[in-house]
């Protein structure tokens, strides 16, 4: 990977490189482009309001930023969304009291990450593989258990988790600034943390290191796995809807959110700062883009586009600082 | 890394007949697809009969020839999870053009054609960008997507001649005429890769890319024309597809993506590169078409068929996983 020599050749090796402040001002373009675009886009009720959709995907990324750092990759995380949203509805439908759903439909959730990091640690299979299984596995799951029904019918009080509002802030945004606040402290603060990034360096030095590489990765893909359980509850009370088809494509958003903020699919690259950027660039597009009227099959294809060129950039530049 | 392959190693050469079979990458699909043959046909009524037989191929002919493709993809070490939308894509060009009355050459032609660029994009930004594969395709699988309900506003192709509906429902002695399409291009890959340069680089491409590279191979030519291999396959199998269909909606080929990927890695085409077959991609097809008319004769309902198919692949791998720790091979 990266070699800590300090040689002086090149422009672009000799500017302190800060991913960071360059996604930063990124973010900045884009909100100016689109308040250019759109008079309401610059609004304190919009930006918040903005935030409500953002929260899910950006949970999630927190997650996914630790497995990308492992060199792994979770492709099952939209598909594990359905099958939580399915638990809860569905339990909740059969007469299990909403909160104890809710409840089944994280740990359902939590289940579903312990799956894949089994399948990832005991019998060393490639990620991808693993979670290119699950993705369609749990799909399915959420199909029949739900035989491809919705349930909508939940009481008022669910409103709460998806909807609420404390002054002009949503409550799932003070979720959101936690789970942040707590996966950056553990990812950089904890020896866990220090643990992730040896790993994605090189897995076979960490293990002859005495680094329990096996346990930690567990622990990352059921992280996210509960990540995503949360995520879903919260988007079942914001939509009001439990159905089998929730979370579609939901990966590409986060995959896109992570790898634009510096985390490199090679592993051992990644901050959750830079994730952060990457969702609020990607909700910010997103929202702007929609307020300026642009039909959302575009939106699709710019994100596709953009993901590309991320990862292009990343690699790019990686290679120029090494 | 033995980059050992479609034939066994020549340290094996003692070895009695039977476990040359063993050691084989379809091995294991083969002996499944056996015995789930001879359970079907006890418990489940109509599975034995030619007419089934037919029907169960016909319906995989689709994600056979894209996954003869994609085989070789996987096979040089890399991945492709864009097949789902290129379909779409490509079915839509070919239909378009068999509207307008263009014929069958010129159909197919359609179809190969814009395949072909999408897969070269593909190849490109692999290769030359060196972007990962697996994030390329699935960016391309959204973006082609994106390209397809731009070019058409959300319409349908319908109405598609019959002349240019040939390959789809047409029958030549009998014999169903996409069968036929799917078994010569299964025996065009067999011969390509015992026989030609490039079919034998994708291989030692596949087992150990350093050692290839040091051996002088051009292993981003061999890993490019793979997936442009792939978008030519995926333009054969949309004329198919829209001679099936009659017509062609915006979401054709939705979630196909998986299906071909479950088929190579099931027949037993190893993930990681470098080793496999091309009777493991057409193995693992037509299993999964038992398997899906399988579940139809047993009466358990369509919704379950991703959770299935998902389990399978699972399945698929991890046998792959104990099959390399059992007979010690690090390949």
């Amino acid at each position: 990977m990266s070699q800590y020599t300090e040689t002086s050749r090149g422009f672009l090796s000799r500017i302190k490189f800060s991913r960071e402040l360059v996604l930063l001002g990124v973010l900045i373009v884009i909100v100016i482009a689109m308040s250019l675009l759109s008079p309401v886009f610059l609004t304190l009720g919009n930006l918040l309001n903005t935030s409500r959709y953002f929260v899910e995907i950006g949970l999630i990324s927190l997650g996914m930023t630790l497995i990308i750092i492992t060199a792994g990759i979770d492709l099952s995380v939209g598909s594990n969304m359905a099958l939580v949203s399915v638990v809860v509805g569905f339990s909740f439908l059969g007469g299990v009291p909403l909160p104890l759903a809710i409840v089944l439909g994280v740990v359902a959730g939590l289940a579903a990450g312990v799956f894949n990091g089994l399948f990832v640690t005991m019998l060393d299979l490639h990620p991808l593989v693993v979670t290119l299984g699950t993705f369609a596995m749990f799909r399915g799951l959420a199909y029949g258990f739900s035989d491809a029904d919705a349930v909508s019918s939940f009481p008022a009080w669910f409103a709460y988790f998806g909807q609420a509002y404390f002054g002009p802030i949503p409550g799932q945004l003070i979720v959101f600034v936690i789970a942040v606040a707590v996966v950056w402290l553990i990812l950089s603060r904890t020896r866990f943390g220090r643990y992730v990034y040896a790993i994605g360096h090189n897995e076979e030095a960490a293990r002859f290191s005495g680094v329990p590489v096996e346990r930690v990765k567990l622990a990352i893909y059921a992280g996210t796995g509960l990540l995503v359980g949360l995520a879903s509850v919260i988007y079942i009370s914001r939509v009001s809807t439990a159905r089998g088809d929730a979370g579609l494509g939901l990966e590409l958003d986060v995959i896109a959110a992570v790898v634009l903020g510096g985390a490199s699919i090679y592993g051992g690259k990644g901050t959750i700062a830079g994730t952060v950027l990457g969702v609020l660039i990607i909700a910010t597009l997103r929202n702007g883009l929609l307020l300026a009227g642009v039909p959302s099959t575009w939106q699709l294809f710019l994100l596709g586009v953009l993901l590309l060129v991320a990862v292009f950039l990343n690699e790019f530049f990686r290679k120029e600082e090494g | 890394m033995s980059g050992a392959s479609t034939t066994t190693t020549a340290t094996e050469h003692s070895d009695g007949p039977l476990k040359r079979f063993l050691t084989r990458p379809e091995a294991p699909a083969l002996i499944f697809l056996a015995a789930l043959v001879v359970v079907l046909s006890v418990v489940a009524d109509g599975f034995l009969g030619a007419s089934n037989f037919e029907g169960i191929l016909s319906q995989v002919v689709v994600i056979g020839i894209i996954a003869l493709a994609v085989n070789q993809v996987v096979l040089s070490g890399e991945i492709d999870i864009s097949t789902g939308s290129m379909l779409g894509l490509c079915a839509m060009a070919s239909g378009t053009v068999a509207v307008a009355g263009g014929g069958l050459l010129f159909t197919l032609l359609a179809g190969v054609a814009v395949g072909a660029l999408a897969g070269a994009v593909n190849g490109f930004l692999v290769t030359v960008a060196r972007i990962p594969a697996i994030i390329v395709t699935l960016g391309m699988l959204y973006a082609l997507r994106g390209v397809l309900l731009l070019v058409t506003g959300g319409t349908w192709v319908t109405g598609v001649p019959a002349e240019a509906r040939v390959l789809g429902i047409g029958s030549v002695f009998g014999v169903s005429l996409p069968i036929i399409v799917l078994f010569a291009l299964f025996i065009v890959m067999e011969l390509v890769n015992r026989h030609s340069d490039w079919g034998r680089n994708v291989l030692a491409v596949g087992g150990n890319r350093r050692a290839a590279m040091l051996a002088g191979l051009p292993s981003r030519r061999v890993r490019f024309w793979a997936f442009v291999l792939v978008g030519a396959a995926v333009g054969i199998a949309s004329v198919i597809y829209i001679g099936r269909a009659g017509s062609v909606q915006t979401n054709a080929g939705t979630g196909l993506e998986l299906q071909v990927i479950a088929a190579v890695v099931i027949g037993g085409t190893s993930i990681a590169g470098g080793r496999g077959s091309t009777l493991a991609a057409l193995t693992g097809a037509v299993l999964i078409g038992v398997i899906l008319n399988g579940m139809v004769l047993l009466g358990i309902p369509g919704v379950w068929q991703d959770a299935v198919l998902g389990a399978l692949i699972l399945l698929a791998v991890s046998t792959d996983v104990l099959r390399r720790k059992l007979l010690g091979d690090k390949a």
